[in-house]
C-alpha cells in the first residue's frame, strides 16, 4: 500500500513536471492584430519600431521603452524617445531606414501599404490602432501579452484610477456644462463618439455634438452658434481668434471668456488614444475648473 | 543639296540615337539608384558581408528604381497613345477619369477598413493596390458608358472630364464623412515608389511589354487619325474597334501604374513632347521612345526625391512636375525665338 | 460602261438638318466631273457621303459593286478622298505623311515595300514636293502643306479620286500644276470628282454637276449651253461664262449701273 502510494505520487509529480516542461517549451505567444492577421512570436520581440505615437506611448507605459529602436516623426512622448532614430511618418515611412534598424516587430496603424511592403521584406508587422477608450485597454492587453509583460492589466487599472481621480476632482458646478471641442478650423468638431468625446462624457460634461453625427463631423458654424455651448475648447492654436468669427461674439462662452485654447503638447494628450488619457483628463479639468456657470 | 543631305542623315539617325541615349541614361540612373537612400553608398559596400545591407540594396533600392522606370514607361506610353487618339497635345493618361477613379477606390478602401470584420478581410486581401486599380478601370468603363461608345472623340473627352469631376467629388465626400483617411489619401495622391518591391516592379514591366506590343500593333490607326478622322476612315482603317482597343490600352497602362505608385502627374504629358521635340517619327516608334523617355524621367525624379533631403524623401510627383515643367518651359522659350517647332513656326 | 461611282436616293443630315435630298447621280468612268454650286449647297457633304465618311441613307455603288459588299480595304484601295480642312499631322515628316496614303495597300503592320516607296516618290514629284520630303509638315507654308496632302491622296493610286477644295492656299502656278496632275490622272483612266469654288478651273472638267439647296439642278457636259445657264442660274445670274480661246472662263456679272443686284 505504501509503495503504491509512493509510486502514484512520483508519477503525479513527474506528470506535473512534464506538463510544466511542455508549457514552457511551447512558449509561443500569438496575437491577432487589427487587420485580422494571427501573428506568432517564438520569443518576445526585443527590437521594436513604432509608427504610431499612441503605440509608442503604450510600449513605454508597459515599461518596455528600452526595446524601442526607432519611432515615427510624430512620436514625442516620453522624452526619451526623442533621441531615437526617426523613420518617417506613419503613412510615409522610410522603408529602408526601418529595415536598416533590424527590428523584430514593427507597430503600425491600420491597413496601409507600408504594412504589406514590410511584410514582403520579411519583417513582423502588427497593425494596431486604438480609437476608443475600450481600444486603449485592448491594445495594452495585446501588447502586454506580446511583449511578455507580466501584469499589463495593472497599467490599465492605474490609468483607470487616475481617470477616476480626475473625474472626482472636477467641481460639481462644472458638471453638466455643455462643451464644444474644436479639432481644427474647418470647423471639425469632436463628437461624443470620438476619443476626446468619451473623455468628456466620463468627466460628466455634455457635448453639443451627439454621437449620431459621427466622431469628427465638419459642422456648419451656425450649428455651434445655435447650440450656444457653455464652454468652447480649441485644440488647434491656429484657430484661437474665434471672437472674430461672424456671429460668435454674441455666444455665451465668448462673452464670459469661457474659452480654452490648448497648445500642441496638451492637444496630443487629449487626442491620442493612449496611456496619457488621464493626463488629458486632468488638462480638461484644469480648463473646466475656472468655468463658473 | 549637301545641307539637305546632312539634315536627311540627321533625321534618319536620330530616332535610333535617341533610343540608345535614353537606354544609357536609364542604366546610369539604375546604378546611381543603388547608392541613394538612407544609408548611401555604404550599404552597397557592406552588401557583401552584411545581410541587412544586402537586403536594402537588392530588395529595396533595386526593385524600387526599376519600378520607377516601369511606372514612368507605362504612364508615358498611355500619354503618347492618348495624345494620338484624341489628336490633342495636352492629353494625358488621366484624361478618361482614371485618376479620380483610383482616388475614390483608395478612399473607399481606407474608409471601410475596420468597419466590419468582413469588410476588413476583403480590403486586406484586395489591398489598396487592388482598390486603386479597380477604381481606375471602373472610371474608364463609366466614361465609355457615358459616351455610349467610342465613335465620337469629343464626346469621349467630355465624358472623361465629367466622370473625373463627379468621381473626384465623391472622393471628397468620402473624405468629409471619414476625415481620418485624409492624410492617407494625401500620401496616395502625391505618389511614391516606396512600396514597389520585386513583385510589383516585375508586374509593371510585364504589363508594359504587353501594352507596348498592343500599341505597336495599333500604331497605324494612330497615324491615320493624325490626318483627321474622316481621312482615316477613307483609308480603310477599322476605326471603331481599334478605338475601343486603344482606350482599353490607356486604361490598363494607367491603372497598373497608378495602383503601384499612386498619382504621378506630368510624366504622361511631358514625355511624348520631349520625344517629339527631338525627332519626328510615326506612332510606332513614338510610343516606344516616349516610354523610354518617361521611364528615364520618372527614375531621375525618384532619385532626386530620395537624394535631396536624405534620409527623408520628397514626394516624387513634385519633382516630375519640376523636371518635366522646366523642360517644357525651356522648349517654349526656344521656339519663341527660332523657327522649327510645332508651336508657331508656320509661314503662310 | 458602268459608271465608276453612282448614288441612288442619297440623303444626309448634319446636326439634325437635312442637307442632301434624294440625290441620284452617276459619275462616268475615266472622266472628270466638277460639282459646282453656291455656299451651303451641300457639295462637300455630297462628296463625303460618296466617300463613305459621312452617315447617309440611300445607296452608293463603287465600280459597279454595292458599297457594303466591298471589304474596307478594297474600297480604300479603289477610292481616295481628299478632304477640306482636315487635321494636320504637324509632327510627321512629309514622306511619312504621303506614305500614309499607302495604308490601304499595306498588310497590317507590314513595313512599306518598294512599290509603296515608288508610289510615294511619284506622288511627291507630281506635286513638286520631293525636295522637302524630310521636313516636318508643321514647318511648311499653307500651299506647301496642301501639295503634300494632295500627294497623300495621289499615293493611294485609286481608280476614283474625290477632291474637296484641292486648290486651297495654292497660288496660280500651282493651280496650273494641279490641272496637269488631273490631266495625267485622266490619261491613266482615273475617275476624278472635284468640288471647287474656282469656277474657271472647274470648267476645265468634262462634266459639271450643279447643286443648290441639297439637290442636283443639272448634270451635263461642260461645253453645253444648258450647263452654262444652269451654273449661272445657281449663282443667281451674278456670273457670266465666256469662251476665251479654247477655255471657258467665268467672270462676275455686274449690272451696268453698278448698283448691287439685291436678288
Amino acid at each position: 500500500m505504501q509503495r503504491r502510494l509512493t509510486r502514484r505520487l512520483v508519477l503525479g509529480l513527474l506528470l506535473t513536471f512534464y506538463a510544466f516542461g511542455c508549457a514552457s517549451a511551447s512558449e509561443v505567444t500569438q496575437a491577432t492584430d487589427d487587420s485580422g492577421l494571427l501573428i506568432r512570436f517564438a520569443r518576445a520581440p526585443q527590437r521594436i519600431v513604432s509608427l504610431l505615437p499612441s503605440l509608442t506611448e503604450t510600449v513605454c507605459a508597459l515599461g518596455q521603452c528600452q526595446r524601442l529602436v526607432g519611432v515615427d516623426r510624430y512620436s514625442n512622448e516620453p522624452q526619451t524617445v526623442k533621441q531615437l532614430p526617426k523613420v518617417g511618418g506613419g503613412l510615409d515611412p522610410n522603408i529602408e531606414a526601418i529595415v536598416a534598424l533590424k527590428p523584430d516587430l514593427v507597430l503600425i496603424a491600420g491597413s496601409t501599404r507600408s504594412a504589406e511592403r514590410l511584410r514582403n521584406l520579411g519583417l513582423t508587422v502588427m497593425a494596431l490602432e486604438p480609437k476608443t477608450h475600450a481600444d486603449v485597454q485592448r491594445v495594452i492587453r495585446v501588447l502586454g501579452q506580446v511583449l511578455g509583460v507580466p501584469d499589463a492589466d495593472k497599467v490599465w487599472r492605474d490609468m483607470d484610477e487616475a481617470m477616476h481621480a480626475a473625474t472626482q476632482s472636477l467641481p460639481p458646478t462644472a458638471r453638466g456644462l455643455r462643451v464644444y471641442f474644436e479639432v481644427n478650423q474647418a470647423p471639425y468638431a469632436a463628437g461624443e463618439s470620438s476619443f476626446i468625446g468619451e473623455t468628456l462624457t466620463r468627466l460628466g460634461v455634455r457635448n453639443i455634438v451627439p454621437a449620431a453625427m459621427g466622431p469628427f463631423p465638419q459642422l456648419n458654424p451656425e450649428y455651434i452658434v445655435r447650440a450656444d455651448p457653455d464652454v468652447i475648447m480649441v485644440g488647434d492654436s491656429n484657430g484661437a481668434d474665434i471672437r472674430n468669427r461672424p456671429g460668435w461674439s454674441g455666444m455665451r462662452a465668448v462673452r464670459r471668456n469661457h474659452v480654452c485654447v490648448f497648445n500642441a503638447q496638451e492637444s496630443d494628450s487629449l487626442v491620442r488614444p493612449g496611456p496619457r488619457m488621464a493626463q488629458g483628463a486632468r488638462t480638461l479639468v484644469k480648463c473646466l475648473e475656472r468655468m463658473t456657470p | 543639296m549637301n545641307a539637305v543631305d546632312a539634315s536627311v542623315h540627321k533625321a534618319a539617325r536620330s530616332p535610333t540615337l535617341l533610343a540608345v541615349m535614353l537606354v544609357a541614361v536609364a542604366l546610369f540612373l539604375l546604378i546611381a539608384g543603388l547608392g541613394i537612400g538612407s544609408g548611401g553608398w555604404s550599404n552597397v559596400v557592406q552588401a557583401a558581408n552584411d545581410p541587412v545591407s544586402q537586403l536594402i540594396v537588392w530588395d529595396i533600392r533595386l526593385p524600387r528604381t526599376l519600378g520607377a522606370w516601369a511606372a514612368g514607361a507605362l504612364l508615358a506610353l498611355a500619354g503618347a497613345v492618348a495624345q494620338g487618339l484624341f489628336r490633342n497635345p495636352l492629353a494625358d493618361p488621366f484624361l478618361l477619369g482614371s485618376a479620380s477613379g483610383a482616388s475614390l477606390g483608395v478612399a473607399l478602401a481606407l474608409a471601410f477598413f475596420g468597419v466590419s470584420p468582413m469588410a476588413t478581410v476583403w480590403i486586406v486581401r484586395l489591398g489598396l493596390t487592388g482598390a486603386a486599380f479597380l477604381g481606375a478601370v471602373g472610371a474608364v468603363l463609366l466614361t465609355l458608358l457615358l459616351a455610349r461608345g467610342v465613335q465620337h472623340t469629343l464626346r469621349l473627352l467630355l465624358s472623361g472630364v465629367v466622370v473625373g469631376v463627379v468621381l473626384g467629388a465623391m472622393g471628397s465626400l468620402v473624405l468629409l464623412i471619414v476625415p481620418e483617411v485624409m492624410q492617407a489619401m494625401q500620401a496616395f495622391l502625391l505618389g511614391s515608389t516606396a512600396f514597389v518591391g520585386w513583385t510589383s516592379g516585375l508586374l509593371m514591366l510585364v504589363v508594359w511589354l504587353v501594352c507596348m506590343v498592343l500599341a505597336w500593333l495599333l500604331s497605324p490607326v494612330l497615324d491615320g487619325l493624325a490626318l483627321g478622322e474622316a481621312t482615316a476612315q477613307s483609308l480603310g482603317l477599322p476605326l471603331a474597334q481599334m478605338r475601343v482597343a486603344l482606350v482599353a490600352l490607356i486604361a490598363l497602362a494607367t491603372a497598373t501604374a497608378v495602383a503601384q505608385t499612386g498619382l504621378i502627374a506630368f510624366v504622361g504629358l511631358a514625355a511624348p513632347h520631349l520625344v517629339r521635340s527631338i525627332v519626328k517619327v510615326t506612332h510606332g516608334r513614338l510610343v516606344l521612345l516616349s516610354s523610354l523617355a518617361g521611364g528615364a524621367l520618372l527614375m531621375a525624379a525618384d532619385l532626386l526625391a530620395r537624394l535631396l533631403v536624405a534620409p527623408q524623401e520628397l514626394p516624387v510627383g513634385v519633382l516630375t512636375a519640376v523636371l518635366g515643367g522646366s523642360y517644357l518651359i525651356w522648349l517654349m522659350q526656344r521656339s519663341g525665338g527660332a523657327s522649327g517647332s510645332t508651336m508657331d513656326g508656320r509661314r503662310s | 460602261m458602268s459608271p465608276a461611282l453612282s448614288a441612288r436616293s442619297l440623303s444626309a443630315s448634319l446636326g439634325g438638318v437635312q442637307v442632301l435630298h434624294n440625290i441620284d447621280l452617276d459619275f462616268a468612268a475615266g472622266r472628270w466631273t466638277s460639282i459646282l454650286g453656291p455656299n451651303g449647297a451641300g457639295k462637300s457633304t455630297l462628296l463625303k457621303a460618296l466617300a463613305g465618311v459621312l452617315p447617309h441613307t440611300g445607296s452608293v455603288a463603287l465600280l459597279g459593286q454595292p458599297w457594303h459588299s466591298v471589304p474596307h480595304r478594297m474600297r480604300a484601295q479603289q477610292l481616295a478622298w481628299l478632304g477640306q480642312n482636315e487635321a494636320c499631322a504637324d509632327d510627321l515628316m512629309v514622306q511619312d505623311v504621303v506614305l500614309l496614303g499607302r495604308l490601304p495597300h499595306q498588310a497590317w503592320l507590314a513595313p512599306p515595300n518598294g512599290r509603296d516607296w515608288a508610289a510615294v516618290e511619284r506622288a511627291l514629284r507630281f506635286t513638286q514636293s520631293w525636295e522637302w520630303r524630310h521636313r516636318p509638315l508643321g514647318q511648311l507654308s499653307g500651299g506647301e502643306r496642301q501639295r503634300v496632302l494632295l500627294a497623300r491622296a495621289l499615293a493611294v493610286e485609286a481608280k476614283v479620286l474625290l477632291m474637296d477644295e484641292p486648290l486651297t492656299n495654292l497660288d496660280p502656278p500651282h493651280q496650273a500644276d494641279w490641272l496637269c496632275v488631273v490631266e495625267a490622272l485622266l490619261t491613266h483612266g482615273t475617275t476624278v470628282v472635284s468640288v471647287l469654288h474656282e469656277i474657271t478651273i472647274a470648267l476645265h472638267a468634262h462634266d459639271v454637276v450643279v447643286m443648290r439647296d441639297g439637290r442636283v439642278c443639272h448634270h451635263g457636259a461642260t461645253d453645253l449651253a444648258a450647263t452654262h445657264q444652269a451654273i449661272s442660274a445657281a449663282f443667281d445670274h451674278r456670273i457670266a461664262i465666256h469662251a476665251v480661246g479654247a477655255q471657258w472662263v467665268a467672270l462676275p456679272f455686274v449690272q451696268p449701273n453698278g448698283i448691287p443686284h439685291g436678288n
